[in-house]
């Protein structure tokens, strides 16, 4: 499934700046529909809200480390919903850690880009997650 | 151009420090707090706030600020994971000047763009903290990661070759 930069998309990250450069980078690739929460846990229900409301969301790009549930918490719960289980989710990490790298993959990830990044490598990710 | 005086992220730049400045107070309360009652997982608490500077600050090119927001995260993770109180003592008096001098960069990246503090030889203030970083280099884990240290892998060049190996 190719990208579609009109597709609803959720931005998580606890630091409301990492959340607004992130949504800039998508905004330049023609993003719209750009939607944010502060931590893993209203992530989750608001994936859950949206699914039930009948507008889904079709990308999840998400930070790892965050307070009440982490990024790959949030993960594991996508994937353990028949609803979500082939959700796109692109995980964020300021920690370049081989390990963390696998247990992501396995638990589901999409892909994983690390902090920081240029527009260029999220543009290179998101190809790859979403090939044309 | 660094993102610090690039006029298209002004806005980005100058949210990035108001937001930072409401965590360095967090920090020092930690701190602060931790002095009152010493607990372990107060300074794992620092860690993970001050991971959020972090990786904001690379992002925006406030490198010098990631830096010690790395050293402070790795000290303190393995500090809280030390029964040495003697050094928990430095450490933590450490942590403090490092809070202070990012609270300084923080400002001068609001008032003049750049990252510099007048008086202060930061290469040496973070040698200083390697040094401490060292003192704990016993104990594997510096971070949320789930592993060890041994297996980091520095860039996203080694991830991305990591995630083909993987399949992705």
């Amino acid at each position: 499934m190719a990208f579609n930069p009109k597709q609803k998309i959720l931005i998580v990250d606890d630091m409301s700046t990492m959340r607004k450069i992130i949504k800039n980078m998508l905004t330049k690739m023609g993003c719209t529909d750009l939607h944010e929460a502060e931590d893993g846990a209203p992530a989750w229900e608001m994936v859950q809200q949206a699914h039930e409301a009948g507008q889904p969301f079709e990308f999840i790009v998400s930070d790892w480390n965050m307070p009440q549930m982490t990024g790959l918490d949030f993960l594991k719960n996508c994937r353990a919903d028949e609803r979500f289980k082939t959700l796109p989710f692109l995980m964020i990490t300021a920690e370049a850690e081989q390990a963390n790298v696998i247990i992501a993959v396995k638990a589901g990830v999409s892909n994983f880009i690390v902090k920081p990044f240029s527009i260029v490598t999220l543009k290179e990710k998101i190809d790859k997650i979403f090939p044309g | 151009m660094s993102m610090l005086q690039d006029p298209d992220m002004a806005e980005i730049v100058e949210d990035f420090c108001q937001e930072s400045e409401t965590i360095y107070s967090q920090l020092e309360e930690i701190l602060d707090s931790y002095e009152d009652e010493p607990e372990s997982q107060k300074l794992e608490e620092f860690g993970q706030i001050i991971d959020r500077v972090m990786g904001a600050a690379k992002s925006v090119d406030a490198t010098q600020t990631g830096l010690y927001c790395d050293l402070g995260k790795t000290i303190s993770y393995k500090a809280s994971q030390s029964m040495d109180q003697a050094l928990l003592d430095i450490v933590v008096a450490v942590l403090f000047d490092t809070v202070e001098i990012l609270q300084r960069l923080n400002k001068n990246i609001l008032e003049t763009k750049e990252e510099t503090v007048s008086g202060i030889n930061l290469d040496a203030f973070a040698t200083r903290l390697r040094w401490l970083a060292d003192k704990f280099k016993d104990i594997q884990r510096s971070s949320v990661a789930i592993a060890p240290d041994e297996t980091k892998v520095e860039d996203q060049k080694s991830i991305d070759q990591l995630l083909a190996d993987l399949g992705l």
